[in-house]
């Protein structure tokens, strides 16, 4: 319809512009028109002077609008119209079609596969129809671009898709074709994670536009897929984690399922869910037990249902490497007081945590436990930052702020945001506000803002409960089930004491309140901060659990150990190597950085770095890793992936001869499997590559007037052209509309 | 025959009032050495993070010492129960542990007892004379799940095999498989605080007019513990010495006082020790 009443496609529209022909200048047609409506406007008022009344004027008004538009209208197609617009000369210039050639295509949809459709549509119009003005070159694509026939296609059985890998080599391998478009034809469901901006512009800088055909259904067949998977890199032995489980669902809603976490053949933990349905994302937090060290590929899954269409969605593996390694904390105390006894007593029940303490036990002795050798923290809290920092975590008891020097309280501060460690500052008669925490040089690393008053310890009874978010945090996971978990601690016995820790800063979180004699206050709180973490724990009365609960009750020594463990889990070494993300899909490029501090924590910029890679050959390949400019400390190397299966990086840095660190980072190749998820048609990433290609997305209906479009292009061989509007079946019609108005409004209102 | 009869009865209403005579004398002997003590009602009430706790239990009634017989039996105070040596020992243990450590405490003993849960909101716990006590089957179990989730008993003041075998029959009540072990003097408990590798017997009051530092045939001192499976001391036994007389009889002029500072020094290393193993 578009094209009969104005010619041409929209396209000449959307790239072309509009110029007047006529040899007059445009001044004069403006002139005209301004004197044609001013004659209109005299006329008028002569001929019906007689019957102009008060009430008629704004008719008279109308009237003469529609006759000074028409006039203008005929003198505008008079100065001949046109638009002028890029075109590909026929014959001369190359169309390149590009097949999806993975395996989502041969998914069967109104009783055919996509690629049938697909390759229906190229034989019966596409084909034909540019083929008649327009060489063309047939490419199927999956990983990577191969020039095809048309008897060439299918079947689809490619194991994944790189849309931009595809287009990117078409523009290296046609660099010297004129090339007038692209024509995809494709689901968009791409694997590597979408189209790079590197392929956009290669295609950008030839003005190729890329037009792109959707094939499949937007919205799936009934079916549960986990979309995303967020899990800890990182973990002690034997730790409880938590990870979130993202997935989204068609046609399911109500239904129960269940989630299964396994390590290889062994079931981690299973958790039964129920599925809410629309499509929307369903984020399910779940808990379980690590188990061993080691670099482990983990699998998340959702327990198919009957008639789910695609069960291989149901399944992601992430990677997760538990340390062996325990990690050490330092814990000075004030004054003898139980709780230190008891934290002491459930840190030597974990073998992964090895706490060592100094305990103010006179004025003028302190007493050491833990300690590696009898020199060790000889001298009390350490004032080096290399002697401070050999420890992972730090947890300040009982103890006023106005004990450590400014230089010591300096280091506490820095223990959490240089080092990247992590401090838990416990509630006592001398800590926080009562301990003057809040003009100390540590205050800014405090999670908590400290009330102003001094007097804020009470040994008083204080229950507990656990906040929204304590009861998705790992620290406060006692038991497996969270509904259970959340019963548990509202039973658990009060805390001998509490100390008001104030107001959480912004960005912080409570993971549980206290309540004494109907008031609420925050008992734990976390935040991030720095390369670290601190905590406050605002009592110093939790030590009544372990008394209280009945012999053999796990839950002080539980809390306990995970509250350790997340203080240093995360704790980094001299040496941190990652790689941007640890399972790689259909991918064979890796990027593998480290950041590397001495034993200060400061940036090592003189280091050697080299990674040493393992993999499922066996064979170790021996990597350097470069300075990265403009960040220093940070080294690099893009290193290629052989093939797929595990692998794991070991990153060592020197200075010298001198070892600073290393750290061992794991990661895994897996190809065929992301082509599994996403299948229904991803349209906006096929929009959004035609848009930004200066193409368009079409569905397979409108393939004709793809064809049509093609031709206006400013890529390959073109000339402009300039296309004559006046002609136009809608001039006529609106000029025809016109009149036909004024006619009918002046048998409406009766004037003539 | 009946004067023999009336004799007898004479003879044994005499015993029985200079018994009562004598009862009288103690208590009011006690009832002094109570007025005596500092003024502590003001902050009896007080909370603190540590309580001197004394454990109040059933005595046998065997009531058996060195030097006298007495009158135990019941939850009664007296000489030779569970309230030995009370309450001015404990003060006076109280005033030295506030001075020289910064353990902060109650100025004032708690006494517990072992028919409620009350106990295991006192994390250490002292008992005198248990070659006298007693428990049920309730109490034992209360006991010992106080030592297995993390409470300290110190046990002080009886002597000889005789003490130690009634002490040992109410510990296999409690724990009944766990070893009874010598302390070296190489033991953190000696060293937590003082380093008290020499130690001595240290005898009770009695010392002063006997002159004898043991007392029934407990000639010598024995440092003893029980541990719990980490090999931390869950029961600190001090067999054939009497430390709670020499913290009630410290300002007692003719008692010696190198006695009373080995006996301080054990005590607060006892607490210390309850305190961080």
């Amino acid at each position: 319809m578009f094209e009969f009443l104005f010619k041409y496609p929209p396209a000449a529209f959307e790239r072309g512009h509009l110029v007047l022909l006529g040899a007059w200048p445009v001044w004069v047609l403006i002139l005209l028109i301004v004197l044609v409506a001013g004659g209109l406007a005299l006329l008028d008022a002569r001929r019906l002077r007689g019957i102009s009344e008060a009430g008629r004027s704004w008719r008279l008004g109308v009237l003469w609008l529609l006759q000074s538009l028409l006039a203008a209208f005929v003198l505008v197609l008079l100065w001949q119209p046109a638009i002028a617009v890029s075109e590909l000369r026929p014959r001369q210039n190359i169309v390149a079609i590009l097949v999806d050639d993975s395996r989502s295509m041969s998914l069967k949809e109104g009783g055919a596969r996509r690629e049938d459709q697909a390759i229906e549509a190229l034989r019966s119009q596409l084909l034909p129809a540019i083929g008649s003005r327009f060489e063309t070159r047939l490419y199927r694509f999956d990983s990577g671009l191969t020039r095809v026939d048309l008897a060439q296609l299918g079947p689809a059985q490619a194991p994944a898709t790189h849309i931009g890998d595809s287009l990117k080599q078409l523009a290296v391998e046609t660099s010297d074709l004129p090339i007038g478009a692209v024509v995809l034809l494709s689901d968009g469901g791409d694997s590597s994670g979408g189209v790079g901006r590197d392929a956009i512009e290669a295609l950008r800088r030839r003005h190729i536009p890329v037009h792109t055909v959707g094939f499949g259904a937007v919205e799936g067949a009934p079916d549960v897929e986990v979309e995303d998977v967020t899990l800890a890199t990182r973990a002690l032995a034997q730790s409880r984690v938590s990870a979130v489980v993202k997935l989204r669902e068609h046609g399911y809603d109500g239904r129960r399922t269940r989630i299964i976490v396994r390590d290889g053949g062994k079931i981690l933990t299973v958790r039964e869910i129920t599925l809410q349905g629309g499509g929307a994302i369903q984020a399910e937090p779940i808990v379980f037990d690590v188990g061993g060290a080691g670099a482990k590929p983990l699998e998340f899954s959702v327990e198919p249902l009957s008639t789910e269409s695609n069960q291989a969605n149901n399944t992601v593996t992430r990677l997760i490497d538990v340390e062996s390694q325990p990690r050490r904390i330092l814990y000075f105390e004030g004054e003898p007081r139980w709780e230190y006894k008891f934290i002491r007593r459930a840190a030597e029940d974990d073998p992964m945590v090895h706490l060592a303490s100094i305990l103010r036990t006179t004025e003028n002795k302190i007493y050491r436990q833990g300690i590696d050798s009898p020199n060790e923290l000889v001298d009390g809290f350490p004032t080096r930052p290399e002697d401070l920092f050999a420890f992972q975590g730090l947890i300040i008891g009982s103890v006023d702020a106005g004990y450590f020097t400014q230089a010591q309280q300096e280091l506490i501060r820095e223990f959490a945001g240089r080092r990247g460690g992590g401090v838990l500052f416990l509630g006592g008669r001398a800590s926080l506000a009562d301990g003057v925490w809040g003009g100390s040089l540590a205050a800014d690393a405090l999670p908590v803002i400290l009330p102003d008053s001094h007097e804020t310890f009470h040994r008083d009874p204080a229950t507990v409960s656990l906040t929204p978010a304590g009861e998705l945090s790992v620290i406060c996971r006692l038991v497996d089930d969270p509904v259970e978990n959340a019963a548990r601690w509202d039973k658990l016995p009060y805390l001998m004491d509490y100390q008001d820790p104030g107001r959480p800063k912004p960005g912080a979180v409570v993971l549980a309140d206290m309540h004494h004699d109907g008031r609420t206050m925050p008992l734990l709180i976390t935040q991030n901060y720095g390369r670290g973490r601190t905590a406050v724990l605002a009592t110093g009365g939790t030590w009544r659990w372990q008394m209280s609960l009945p012999l053999g009750d796990p839950t002080h020594h539980v809390f306990w150990q995970q509250l350790l463990r997340w203080l240093v889990t995360e704790t980094p070494g001299p040496v941190v190597a990652s790689v941007p993300s640890p399972v790689l899909l259909d991918q064979s490029h890796v990027r593998i950085s480290a950041e590397v501090r001495d034993q200060r924590y400061s940036t090592a910029v003189d280091a050697s770095v080299a990674a040493r890679v393992i993999g499922p050959a066996g064979a170790p390949q021996q990597i350097e890793l470069a300075p990265v400019p403009n960040d220093p400390g940070r080294f690099a190397a893009d290193w290629t992936v052989p093939a797929a299966g595990l692998y794991v990086a070991e990153v060592t840095a020197r200075r010298g001869s001198e070892e600073i660190g290393r750290d061992v980072v794991p990661f895994e190749r897996l190809d065929g499997v992301a082509e599994n998820f996403h299948t229904e048609q991803d349209r906006d990433l096929l929009e959004q590559l035609a848009a930004s290609t200066g193409g368009r997305y079409w569905q397979p209906g409108e393939l004709a007037a793809l064809a049509r479009s093609l031709p206006y292009s400013q890529s390959g061989l073109s000339s402009r052209e300039l296309e004559d509007l006046w002609n136009m079946p809608a001039n006529f019609l609106l000029i025809l509309a016109l009149r036909c108005a004024e006619w009918l409004l002046r048998r409406k209102w009766g004037i003539v | 025959m009946r004067l023999l009869r009336s004799c007898r009865l004479l003879a044994l209403s005499g015993g029985i009032a200079c018994g009562l005579l004598i009862l009288q004398g103690d208590h009011a002997a006690f009832s002094q050495e109570l007025r005596s003590l500092p003024d502590v009602t003001e902050s009896s009430g007080d909370k603190a993070e540590f309580y001197w706790s004394r454990l109040r239990y059933t005595s046998s009634g065997y009531g058996e010492s060195g030097y006298g017989y007495g009158y135990g039996g019941g939850f009664g105070f007296g000489f030779f129960g569970w309230s030995r040596d009370y309450p001015k020992a404990d003060r006076q243990m109280l005033m030295a542990l506030k001075r020289l450590t910064r353990v902060q405490m109650r100025p004032t003993e708690q006494v517990v007892d072992l028919d409620s849960d009350d106990i295991f909101n006192y994390p250490w716990v002292y008992a005198v004379q248990v070659a006298n006590w007693t428990f049920t089957d309730a109490e034992a179990k209360r006991l010992r799940e106080y030592l297995l989730k993390g409470g300290f008993l110190m046990v002080d003041d009886f002597h000889g095999t005789l003490d130690w075998q009634r002490f040992m029959a109410g510990m296999r009540q409690v724990l009944p498989n766990r070893p009874v072990e010598e302390l070296s003097d190489n033991d953190e408990i000696f060293h937590v605080l003082f380093d008290l590798s020499e130690r001595f017997q240290v005898p009770g009051e009695q010392y002063v007019w006997s002159g004898r530092t043991y007392e029934k045939d407990g000639y010598i001192p024995r440092w003893r513990a029980i541990r719990d499976d980490k090999g931390r001391i869950i029961v600190a036994i001090c067999y054939n010495m009497h430390l709670g007389d020499a913290w009630e009889w410290a300002d007692m002029p003719q008692y010696p006082e190198k006695f009373a500072s080995l006996a301080y020094r054990v005590g607060m290393n006892y607490i210390i020790y309850g305190m961080t193993h």
